[in-house]
């Protein structure tokens, strides 16, 4: 047996284990738990004292109640589509924004290129709680699109998008572009300008060798950039806590109400874990074109 | 010449099939074609040959439509060809990346000109497994272009190229990709797919073996003009300038002050030498000339030879072995060296000659070219 190999191998391992596979057991554990006035606010606990019998009597106790209340109240199951339904549609917007900016950003000469980058990543040189926050001071109805909006005289009363679900998708939209540009420029930059003169040479319209040669080349890229954006928009909390009204559902809020206003550990539980459930298809999905794009480098 | 041999540029009726016009195209401040007019025939293979920044890739690139000319005009079969986008003309590259879409199957490559053209599904077919027969690689047809080799993939990039059957193609370095071997029998197929499709084919290259070995014609250009239009035979045997003579092949430039003596002219080239005697190809006049000479011309032996014009004596400098040939370089008693080539019809531990020999240089009085100058 080669040890060196096998300790190289298991550092990865015991980073999932550790940061992965312990914390979501124990996650899984709360959420097949009670409710209690206690802490922590749940029961059973693990009495380590008791040793077999306690563990035994611990997994005895535990139910599938609360994924059954889950079902129940439509808050949930409404909460979770309608953050599939924002998240798909933030995804959907930043790409109609995120490609054209890389394709600009790709086509750029190349001297601009790096500061072109750079201004992608500036944002993330500020905390995101700040952006958020500065978002509110443009968006409510005293803020500064309102203000120039009538001053130039296009409505004479402001208008309502702070505490709105259009206020949530501009939150998403620009905190995530990012993700969604800069996978893109990665593969439109590796992109043979030669071939797209072939496509011309050969009868395509600049339009058509866009279609057939640029946007089947960089779909390794808008494929990782859409899954950058619906993976951790589906879960997002912030946002729609900070920038969404009382009407905005999503399952992030609901995760984040349950734990610390509810204060019910279990339920919350129950909610994150089939959250985790519904993001296990698209996290496949991103690996697997990931890998795909690997070996077409290779 | 004979009567049946192709030349069409030798025949006042013949009409060409493009027409450069005092083009002159300038990016920036660098002018990369200057002033520059040409006729290509039909069916001719046309090289453009130069160093690299001579023009010959702007040229190919204003055929095909992703240059247009800053001045003068392009006429393909006479029309004015520089409001026509790249993708309406019936001009085809082969790219000297190959430019294959990955994306894309071999036979999907091959096809998507065609998919782009008013031809019907049935016949493009057809064509597709005309191009793949014609290059022979049926056997790739649903390969992607990474899963094949780079030859393969050379003749994928020809095939698309040919398919939609156009009035002229481009050929942009097609074959500096390819290892030598592989390259001299490329260049033979060229020329036999060529005379097959009976299409015009303009080659850019900076390799003058190719050059010589495919075209009917080659230009020589540099700095964005021609120096000489010419079949290769000319081209090697009568350049027009020490340029071209220096460019293609190996020679001997030999500078001296030049005095009629009949058709012939009597060239003083260094002090205690006979004159060397040579025939202009064009009148030149009394002054400084330049003699020109390739080395296969000259003749080495060890004796003053008594039946050639020319004969001068020196010692072998160095000696280049080819394998087929060897090239002698034999100083002269002024110090210039002249190169000498025979071939080597005996085993190499017979060559005749070795270091510090005396020997004898001769050649005719037609055997090089004088040039004013």
């Amino acid at each position: 047996m080669n040890w060196r190999r096998i300790a190289l191998i298991s550092v990865p391992y015991f980073w999932l284990l550790g940061l992965f596979l312990v914390p979501f057991f124990i996650v899984l554990k709360i959420s097949l738990s009670d409710i209690a006035l206690a802490i922590p606010p749940y029961t059973p606990t693990l009495e380590l004292s008791e040793g077999w019998s306690g563990l035994r009597d611990l997994v005895a106790q535990l139910d599938f109640e609360n994924f059954a209340f889950l079902a129940d109240d439509d808050l949930y199951w409404k909460s979770y589509l309608s953050s599939v339904q924002i998240a798909f549609i933030s995804t959907f917007i930043c790409l109609l924004i995120g490609f054209p900016i890389a394709y600009g950003m790709a086509n750029a000469p190349t001297e601009w290129q790096p500061t072109l980058m750079l201004l992608v990543i500036l944002p993330f040189w500020t905390s995101f709680l700040i952006r958020v926050y500065s978002l509110i001071g443009l968006l409510s109805q005293e803020g500064m699109i309102n203000q120039f909006l009538m001053w130039i005289g296009i409505i004479n009363e402001p208008l309502m998008i702070l505490n709105t679900n259009w206020a949530v998708y501009i939150g998403i939209v620009y905190t995530y572009c990012p993700f969604m540009i800069l996978p893109i420029y990665a593969t439109l930059i590796k992109l043979d300008a030669s071939l797209l003169e072939a496509a011309e040479d050969l009868g395509c319209s600049r339009t058509e060798a866009f279609w057939r040669i640029t946007i089947p080349l960089s779909k390794a890229g808008i494929i990782a950039g859409c899954f950058l954006v619906f993976i951790p928009a589906l879960g997002e909390f912030v946002i729609p806590s900070l920038l969404g009204g009382s009407g905005t559902l999503m399952i992030g809020k609901v995760l984040f109400e349950e734990f610390f206003a509810n204060r019910d550990w279990p339920v919350a539980s129950a909610v994150a874990v089939i959250l985790l459930l519904i993001l296990i298809i698209p996290i496949v999905m991103y690996q697997r074109n990931e890998q795909k794009m690997m070996e077409a480098d290779t | 010449m004979s009567q049946n041999e192709f030349a069409p540029w030798n025949d006042s009726a013949a009409k060409p099939l493009i027409q450069f016009q005092n083009v002159t195209k300038q990016f920036g401040d660098f002018t990369a074609v200057d002033d520059l007019s040409i006729d290509i025939y039909e069916q001719e293979f046309f090289a453009l040959l130069g160093p690299s920044g001579c023009g010959k890739t702007t040229m190919m690139r204003m055929l095909a439509g992703f240059e247009k000319p800053t001045g003068g005009t392009i006429l393909l079969d006479g029309k004015d060809i520089s409001p026509i986008p790249p993708n309406k003309r019936s001009v085809n590259m082969m790219f000297q990346s190959y430019a294959l879409f990955p994306h894309l199957t071999v036979y999907d490559n091959i096809a998507f000109g065609l998919k782009r053209s008013d031809m019907p599904r049935d016949q493009i077919d057809d064509r597709v497994n005309k191009m793949l027969k014609l290059v022979q690689i049926e056997k790739f047809a649903n390969r992607k272009p990474e899963q094949i080799s780079g030859g393969q993939r050379q003749r994928v990039a020809l095939a698309r190229a040919l398919a939609k059957a156009p009035k002229l193609l481009l050929l942009d370095e097609p074959l500096s990709a390819l290892d030598k071997k592989l390259r001299q029998d490329t260049q033979f197929e060229l020329m036999d797919i060529q005379e097959k499709t009976g299409t015009t084919f303009v080659i850019v290259t900076h390799d003058q073996e190719e050059a010589m070995t495919v075209a009917s014609r080659v230009a020589v250009m540099n700095f964005g003009k021609l120096i000489q239009v010419d079949t290769p035979t000319q081209i090697y045997e009568a350049p027009n300038s020490a340029y071209v003579a220096d460019f293609i092949g190996d020679v001997n430039i030999i500078e001296g002050n030049a005095t009629k003596d009949g058709d012939k002219v009597s060239i003083a080239w260094a002090e205690g030498q006979p004159e060397i005697v040579g025939t202009p190809s064009q009148p030149v006049g009394e002054g400084r000339v330049s003699f020109i000479i390739r080395p296969e011309k000259i003749t080495i032996s060890s004796d003053k030879p008594t039946d050639r014009r020319n004969a001068v004596q020196g010692k072998v400098l160095d000696i280049a072995y080819l394998g087929n040939l060897s090239t002698y370089h034999v100083e002269m008693p002024n110090g210039i060296v002249i190169k000498a080539q025979a071939a080597n019809q005996r085993r190499r531990d017979s060559l005749p000659f070795t270091w510090e020999d005396p020997v004898w240089l001769s050649w005719s009085d037609t055997a090089g070219v004088v040039l004013e100058g």
